[in-house]
C-alpha cells in the first residue's frame, strides 16, 4: 500500500514539472497545459489527504468534494483562457510568449 | 469673518473658471474688494469678530481656525492684499487664456492670505500648498523663456521642502503633547530639549527651502525670470515670506533647539547675502538680477532671526521680530514693484538683456522714476521702507553687544553690511545700463511710449506704501507693540 | 520758535515733492518756487542765529517696546547754527545763480527738484540729534548728489560719474554703520547727548569703555563714513568725476556743503565724546595723517590739470584734507573755521568758473581761455578775491583759518604734519595762480574766449556776495557772530605758522609767475614726475582693475561655481539620480510574462517561508 508521503511526493513532482513548464515553455497553450498540470497536482494532494485522514473509519470526504469544485473552476478557467488566447492570436498572429511584450515598462 | 478675505479670491477664481463673466473684471473687482477690506481691518483688527474656529477633524484635532494671531499676521495680510491687487492689474494676459491667468492669480493670492490668517498649524501649511499648483501651471504654460524646466524645478523643489517641513511639523506637534494643532495650544506647551534640536533642524531646512535659503536657492531666480509678472510678484513678494513667518511664529517652542544650529544658520545666511550677491553682480539680464536679489535680501531677515535665536527669547531682543516684520513687508512691496516694472520694460522693448537696453529714461521718464524709486528702495535708501527694516535688523544684530569682543551675530552683521554695497553695485549698474546713457535702437522714443495711467495706479499704490513706511515706520510698528501673545498665553496657562 | 527748524527742514522737501508731482511741465515756475523756498530757509536761519538760542525738539520715528527708539529731531547749538548759515546761504546764492546758468536747460524743473531735495537732506544732517538720523540724511544727500551729478544722464560720462559717486559713498557708509553699531554697544546710545553723557566724567578711556581697541576701531569706522562723504584718500576718486554735473551743483554740493558734512559729523562726534577722552587713544592720529596725505596728493594732482573744474575739485580735496587734519589734531574749532571760510570762497571760485564756462560757451579747458580780465571784469575781480582767499593771503578769511590749522599742528608738536600742511599751502598758491594767470591774463587763446562777455546780474550778484564773505568772514565781527565753533584767534606774527604761510604764498606765487605768467601752453607738460600728477597717480585705473578683478571676476567665478556645483551637481544631480533609479526599477517591468511568473513564484515562496518558518 502506498503511504501518504508517496502520494505527496508524486503530487509535488507534478507541481514542479508544471511550474517549470510555465516558466520555461514559450508556447502559450503549453503554458496553459502546465497550469492545468499544477491544478491537477493540487487535486491529487487533496484526494491523498482525504484518503489518509480518517473520520470514524471512513475517509474525510471533504477533500474529495473540494476536488470536484476545483475541476469545475478549472474547466471554466480553461474556457475563458482559451478564448483570450484565440483573441490574442487574432490580434497578434502569434502565441509565442517572447513576442508578446507590449506591457513592457 | 476673516474668512471673507480668503473667500473673495477663491469664489472669484471659481467664478472665472465657470465662465460667469469677463475674467479680468471679476478678478479686478475681487482684488479691489479684498484690498479695501484688508486695509479696513487695520482699524479694528483686534476685535474678535475676525476669529473663526471650526473643528474639521477630531483625531488629530485640526481646526479651520482663522484670525489675526498678532500684529505680524496683520502686517503680512496687508502686504498680501496690496500685492494681490497690484498683481491682478499687471502683466499682459496672452489672448484667450484669461481664465487660467486670472483664476491662478486668485488661487495663489488666496493661498497666501489663508496662510497668514491661519491660527492652526495644519491649515497654515495647507494654504501655502494651495498656491503651489497654480504657480506650476502659470509658469509652465504661460511663462516665458525656459519655462518648462523652471516650472518643474520650482514645483518639485518646493514640494520636497514641504515634505521635510511637514515631517518637522508633525514631529513638533507630537513631541509637544498638545491636543490640537492650534497655535495657542502649541505655543503654550513645551518640548524636551533633545527633540527640539531635531525639530529645529527639520524646520530650518523645510522652511529654508521655501525661503530660498542657501544652498536651497537655485530654484528662485530661473523661476522668477520665466514666470509671468503677477506670479513672480506674488511669489517673491508674499509666498516667500511664509517660511520666515512660520519660523518666527514657531520659535518660542523650539528656542533651545535652534541655538544648536545658530552657527550653521549664520554661515548660510551670510552665503545668501554675499555669495548670492556676487552671483547677482554677474547676471546680465534684468529679471535674473531681480530674482537673485530677492534671494539675497532674505539673508537680512534671517539675520534678524539669528539675532533672536542668540538672544533666546523675544524679550531678550525686542528688536528682532519687528525688524523682520518691517523688512518682510518692505521687501515684498519693493520686489513686487520691481517685477511689475521689469515686465513693463520687457513688453515695451522686447528684451530684458542689459546689453540690448539703454537710455530708456528719455522715452519713458515716469517708468524711469518708478523703477529708480523701487531700485533705491531695494538697496536700502532711507525714506523708503526697506531702510527702516534693514536698520532695525542691523540694530537687532548689535542689540546685546556690550562693547567688548564681537560675538557670532555681531560678526555676521558686519559681514552682512557689505551687502548694502553689493546691492548698490548691481542695482545701479542695472539702472545705468537700462535707463541712462544714450537711447539704443529698441528703446528710442519712436518705439516706446511711457507708462499709461492704468498701470500707474497699482504702481503708485506700491510706491506710496514704500514711502509711508519709509518716512514713518511707526505706522507699521504700532501694530507690533503688544507683548508677545505666546508669553502671555504661557502666563495664563501656568496660572 | 520751536517750529522754525521743522520749517527749515520740511519746506525744501515739500518744494521738491510739489515740483515733481505737479510742476514738471512749468519749468520757470519750478525754478522760481525752489529759489523762493531757499530764500525763506535762509531768512529763517538768520532769524534763528539772531536769537542765538539753543533749541532741541524731536519726534519718535521708530518706537519698539524694550528699545529706546529712534528719533528724528533737531538740535540747535552754535555748531549747527553756523553750519545752517553756510548751507542756506550758499544754497540760496547757488539757486539764484542757477536761474541764469541753467535757463536753457531742457530739464530745469528736475534740476531744481534735485536742488530742493539736497537742501532738505543737508539740513537734516546739520540738525541731526543722533547718528541714525544723521545716517539717514547722509544717504539722502548721497542720493541728491547722484541725481544732480547725473542731471545730464544721456551722456555716458555723467551717468558713470554719478554711479561712481554713489558707490564710493556707499563703501564709506558701510564703515559708518558698523562704527555706529559698535559705538552703540559701547556707550548704549546713538544720540549725541547720550554719548556725551556716557563720557561726561572724562578721564582715561580705559576706565570708561570695555575695550579701548574697539572704541578706536569704532572711531575709525565712523571716520570711514566721513572719508566717503568728504572724499578723503582712498575714497576720493568720485569727487573729480563729479564735475560732470552742472557747475552750480559742484559749487553747492561738492565744494561747500555735502563734502563738508564729513568734517561736520566728525566734529559733532568728537565734541560729544570730549577731547580729553580722545587725547589718549590712537584713533585720531590716523585721522590726521589721512587728512594730510589726501591734502598733499590732491595738491600735487591739481598742479597739472587743465580743466578748470577739475583743478577746483582737487583743490577742494586738498582743503578738505586740511579740515580733516585739524579734526585729527583734536582742534575742532580750527577745522570748522576753515570749513566755514572755505565754503564761501570755494563756492565763489566754482560759481566764478561757472560764469567763465558760461561765457566761453561751455569751454572748460583753461588753455583755451585767456584775456578774460578785459572782457569779464567783475568775474575777474571776484575770482581773484576767491583765489587769494584760498591761498591764504593775509587779510582774507582764508588766511585766518589756514593760520589756525597751521598753529594747531605746530602746537601739538606734530612737525611732520605741519611740514606737509605748509608744503600744501605752497602748492595751493602755485596751482591756483597757474589757473588764474592762464585763464584770465594774457591773450584769448580761442574763439570762445574772444567772444566772452560779462555775465548778467543774476550771476554776478552771488559772486559779489560771496566775495565779500570770502574776505570778511574771517574777522571777529562777522565770523565771531556766525561761524560755527568760533574761538577768538590771536594773531602771532612771529609764530612758525605765520612765517611758514607767508613763505608758502611768496614761493608759490613766484614759481607760478615764472612758469605761467605769460605762456601759451604748459611748460611742465610731459615732464617725468609731472606726468604722474597729470594722470592722478593712476589711482582711477588701479581702482578699475581692483573692481574688475576683485569684484567682477570673483562674481563670475562664484556664479560659475554656483551653476556647476549647486545647480549642476546637487540639484540636477538629485533629479538625475531620481531618473536613474526610476529607469533601474523600470527594468523589472519587462513585459515578459514568464519573468513576471518567476517573480510571482519567488514571492509566494518568500511568503510561505515567512509565515510558516519564521516567528
Amino acid at each position: 500500500m502506498a503511504s501518504l508521503n508517496d502520494y505527496l511526493f508524486v503530487s509535488g513532482l507534478l507541481f514542479a514539472i508544471g511550474l517549470a513548464g510555465v516558466i520555461v515553455r514559450k508556447n502559450i497553450i503549453v503554458i496553459f497545459m502546465c497550469l492545468e498540470l499544477m491544478l491537477a497536482s493540487a487535486s491529487l494532494t487533496l484526494v491523498a489527504f482525504s484518503r489518509f485522514h480518517l473520520l470514524n473509519g471512513l475517509p474525510d470526504y471533504n477533500g474529495q468534494v473540494f476536488v470536484f469544485f476545483i475541476i469545475t473552476v478549472a474547466a471554466a478557467e480553461v474556457a475563458v483562457g482559451l478564448a483570450i488566447i484565440v483573441a490574442l492570436y487574432r490580434a497578434r498572429q502569434t502565441i509565442n510568449v517572447e513576442e508578446l511584450t507590449s506591457m513592457r515598462g | 469673518m476673516s474668512i471673507i478675505l480668503i473667500l473673495i479670491p477663491l469664489l472669484a477664481a471659481f467664478a472665472i473658471l465657470a465662465g460667469l463673466g469677463k475674467a479680468k473684471s471679476i478678478a479686478t473687482i475681487a482684488a479691489t474688494a479684498n484690498l479695501v477690506l484688508g486695509l479696513g481691518t487695520v482699524f479694528c483688527w483686534k476685535a474678535s469678530i475676525w476669529d473663526l474656529s471650526w473643528e474639521v477633524l477630531s483625531k488629530p484635532s485640526i481646526h479651520l481656525s482663522l484670525g489675526f494671531y498678532d500684529g505680524m499676521s496683520l502686517v503680512m495680510v496687508i502686504l498680501s492684499v496690496l500685492v494681490l491687487f497690484t498683481a491682478v492689474m499687471s502683466g499682459k494676459c496672452p489672448e484667450g487664456r484669461e481664465k487660467l491667468w486670472f483664476s491662478s492669480i486668485l488661487f495663489i493670492g488666496a493661498g497666501g492670505l489663508g496662510a497668514f490668517l491661519s491660527t492652526d498649524l495644519f491649515f497654515f501649511y495647507a494654504f501655502h500648498e494651495l498656491a503651489l499648483i497654480p504657480t506650476f501651471l502659470m509658469i509652465g504654460i504661460l511663462g516665458s523663456g525656459d519655462r518648462k524646466n523652471a516650472a518643474w524645478k520650482i514645483t518639485i523643489y518646493l514640494a520636497l521642502g514641504s515634505i521635510i517641513l511637514l515631517a518637522g511639523l508633525i514631529w513638533l506637534v507630537s513631541a509637544s503633547g498638545s491636543d490640537t494643532w492650534l497655535f495657542d495650544d502649541l505655543l503654550a506647551s513645551s518640548i524636551s530639549t533633545d527633540a527640539q534640536s531635531g525639530i529645529a533642524a527639520l524646520l530650518i531646512v523645510g522652511f529654508g527651502v521655501l525661503i530660498s535659503l542657501f544652498p536651497f536657492h537655485s530654484w528662485a531666480a530661473p523661476a522668477y525670470a520665466s514666470a509671468p509678472a503677477p506670479v513672480a510678484m506674488i511669489h517673491a513678494g508674499v509666498l516667500k515670506k511664509f517660511g520666515l513667518y512660520g519660523l518666527i511664529r514657531l520659535y518660542p517652542i523650539v528656542s533651545t533647539g535652534m541655538q544648536d544650529w545658530l552657527v550653521c544658520l549664520i554661515v548660510l545666511l551670510l552665503c545668501n547675502i554675499l555669495w548670492v550677491g556676487f552671483v547677482t553682480i554677474n547676471q546680465k539680464r534684468l529679471d535674473m538680477i531681480l530674482g537673485n536679489s530677492s534671494v539675497m535680501h532674505m539673508g537680512y531677515i534671517f539675520l534678524a532671526f539669528a539675532a533672536l535665536i542668540e538672544a533666546g527669547s523675544f524679550e531678550a531682543n525686542p528688536l528682532a521680530k519687528p525688524a523682520a516684520v518691517v523688512l518682510m513687508f518692505a521687501h515684498g512691496i519693493s520686489i513686487a514693484l520691481l517685477f511689475m516694472l521689469t515686465d513693463t520694460i520687457r513688453r515695451k522693448t522686447g528684451t530684458v538683456e542689459l546689453a540690448e537696453l539703454g537710455g530708456l529714461a528719455k522715452a519713458a521718464p515716469r517708468l524711469a522714476f518708478l523703477f529708480g524709486l523701487a531700485g533705491m528702495a531695494s538697496i536700502g535708501l532711507p525714506g523708503l521702507a526697506n531702510f527702516s527694516g534693514e536698520v532695525l535688523v542691523f540694530l537687532s544684530g548689535f542689540n546685546n553687544y556690550d562693547g567688548g569682543c564681537l560675538g557670532y551675530v555681531q560678526t555676521a552683521t558686519i559681514l552682512a553690511l557689505w551687502g548694502v554695497v553689493i546691492s548698490a553695485v548691481y542695482m545701479l549698474r542695472a539702472y545705468r545700463q537700462t535707463f541712462q546713457g544714450p537711447p539704443v535702437s529698441n528703446t528710442s522714443s519712436e518705439k516706446v511710449k511711457d507708462f499709461g495711467p492704468f498701470c500707474q495706479i497699482p504702481a503708485g499704490i506700491l510706491a506710496i506704501s514704500l514711502l509711508i513706511v519709509g518716512l514713518y515706520p511707526n505706522s507699521l510698528l504700532q501694530f507690533l507693540d503688544e507683548p508677545e501673545a505666546a508669553s502671555s498665553e504661557t502666563e495664563q496657562a501656568s496660572k | 520758535m520751536e517750529s522754525l527748524p521743522w520749517l527749515i527742514l520740511g519746506l525744501p522737501l515739500l518744494t521738491a515733492a510739489a515740483i515733481h508731482l505737479g510742476l514738471k511741465k512749468k519749468q520757470p515756475l519750478s525754478a522760481l518756487v525752489s529759489t523762493c523756498s531757499a530764500a525763506v530757509t535762509l531768512v529763517l536761519t538768520l532769524v534763528i542765529i539772531s536769537k542765538g538760542s539753543d533749541l532741541a525738539g524731536s519726534f519718535t520715528w521708530a518706537s519698539i517696546p524694550g528699545f529706546d527708539g529712534i528719533e528724528v529731531g533737531y538740535e540747535l547749538n552754535r555748531l549747527s547754527r553756523g553750519m545752517m548759515l553756510v548751507v542756506t546761504g550758499v544754497g540760496f546764492l547757488v539757486h539764484v545763480f542757477s536761474l541764469a546758468y541753467m535757463k536753457d536747460d531742457s530739464a530745469l524743473a528736475r534740476y531744481f527738484c534735485g536742488l530742493s531735495l539736497f537742501m532738505f537732506s543737508m539740513t537734516g544732517i546739520v540738525l541731526a540729534t543722533n547718528f541714525i538720523m544723521m545716517f539717514m540724511f547722509w544717504e539722502l544727500v548721497g542720493l541728491s548728489s547722484y541725481l544732480l551729478i547725473g542731471h545730464w544722464y544721456q551722456k555716458d560720462s555723467a551717468a558713470d560719474a554719478s554711479k561712481k559717486a554713489f558707490l564710493t559713498n556707499r563703501i564709506g557708509d558701510f564703515g559708518f554703520m558698523i562704527g555706529i553699531l559698535i559705538l552703540w554697544g559701547i556707550t548704549g546710545s546713538f544720540t549725541f547727548n547720550g554719548i556725551s553723557e556716557f563720557f561726561a566724567e572724562g578721564g582715561h578711556p580705559k576706565t570708561v569703555v570695555p575695550s579701548v581697541t574697539m572704541f578706536s576701531v569704532a572711531i575709525l569706522l565712523i571716520f570711514m563714513g566721513a572719508m566717503g562723504k568728504s572724499a578723503q584718500a582712498p575714497l576720493h576718486v568720485w569727487l573729480p568725476d563729479a564735475m560732470e554735473g552742472p557747475t552750480p551743483v559742484s559749487a553747492l554740493i561738492h565744494a561747500a556743503t555735502m563734502v563738508a558734512a564729513g568734517v561736520f559729523m566728525m566734529v559733532r562726534f568728537f565734541s560729544a565724546v570730549g577731547m580729553e577722552t580722545l587725547d589718549s587713544i590712537w584713533g585720531p592720529d590716523i585721522i590726521a595723517w589721512i587728512g594730510a596725505i589726501t591734502s598733499l596728493l590732491a595738491a600735487l594732482m591739481a598742479t597739472q590739470q587743465d580743466d578748470i573744474k577739475k583743478i577746483l575739485a582737487y583743490s577742494t580735496l586738498s582743503q578738505l584734507g586740511y579740515m580733516v587734519m585739524a579734526v585729527g589734531l583734536l582742534d575742532p574749532e580750527a577745522g570748522m573755521f576753515h570749513l566755514f571760510t572755505h565754503a564761501w570762497f570755494k563756492a565763489l571760485l566754482f560759481l566764478g568758473s561757472g560764469a567763465v564756462i558760461f561765457a566761453c560757451h561751455h569751454e572748460q579747458n583753461i588753455w583755451k581761455m585767456g584775456g578774460l580780465k578785459k572782457t569779464m571784469p567783475v568775474t575777474f575781480l571776484t575770482f581773484g578775491i576767491g583765489t587769494i582767499a584760498l591761498c591764504g593771503v593775509p587779510g582774507t578769511a582764508g588766511f585766518f583759518s589756514k593760520e589756525h590749522i597751521l598753529e594747531s599742528a605746530a602746537h601739538s608738536g606734530q612737525w611732520f604734519l605741519f611740514g606737509i600742511a605748509a608744503l600744501v599751502a605752497c602748492l595751493t598758491t602755485f596751482y591756483m595762480f597757474r589757473l588764474f594767470f592762464v585763464a584770465f591774463l594774457g591773450k584769448p587763446r580761442s574763439e570762445n574766449a574772444e567772444h566772452a562777455k560779462e555775465v548778467g546780474p543774476l550771476m554776478s550778484a552771488p559772486l559779489i556776495a560771496l566775495a565779500l564773505m570770502a574776505i570778511f568772514s574771517g574777522y571777529q565781527f562777522l565770523g565771531g557772530e556766525i561761524s560755527p565753533l568760533y574761538k577768538p584767534f590771536e594773531f602771532h606774527p612771529d609764530a612758525p605758522a605765520f612765517i611758514a604761510s607767508i613763505l608758502a604764498v611768496v614761493i608759490g606765487l613766484f614759481l607760478s609767475w615764472k612758469l605761467y605768467g605769460n605762456t601759451e601752453n604748459d611748460p611742465l607738460e610731459n615732464r617725468g614726475i609731472f606726468n604722474h600728477f597729470r594722470n592722478k597717480f593712476y589711482i582711477d585705473e588701479a581702482y578699475a582693475k581692483l573692481v574688475g578683478y576683485g569684484q567682477d571676476t570673483l562674481a563670475a567665478f562664484i556664479h560659475f561655481f554656483d551653476e556647476l556645483i549647486i545647480n549642476g551637481f546637487i540639484v540636477d544631480g538629485f533629479s538625475r539620480a531620481a531618473g536613474g533609479f526610476g529607469r533601474l526599477f523600470g527594468r523589472l517591468q519587462s513585459g515578459n510574462l514568464q519573468g513576471y511568473a518567476v517573480l510571482f513564484g519567488i514571492g509566494v515562496l518568500l511568503v510561505i517561508y515567512l509565515t510558516v518558518f519564521v516567528s
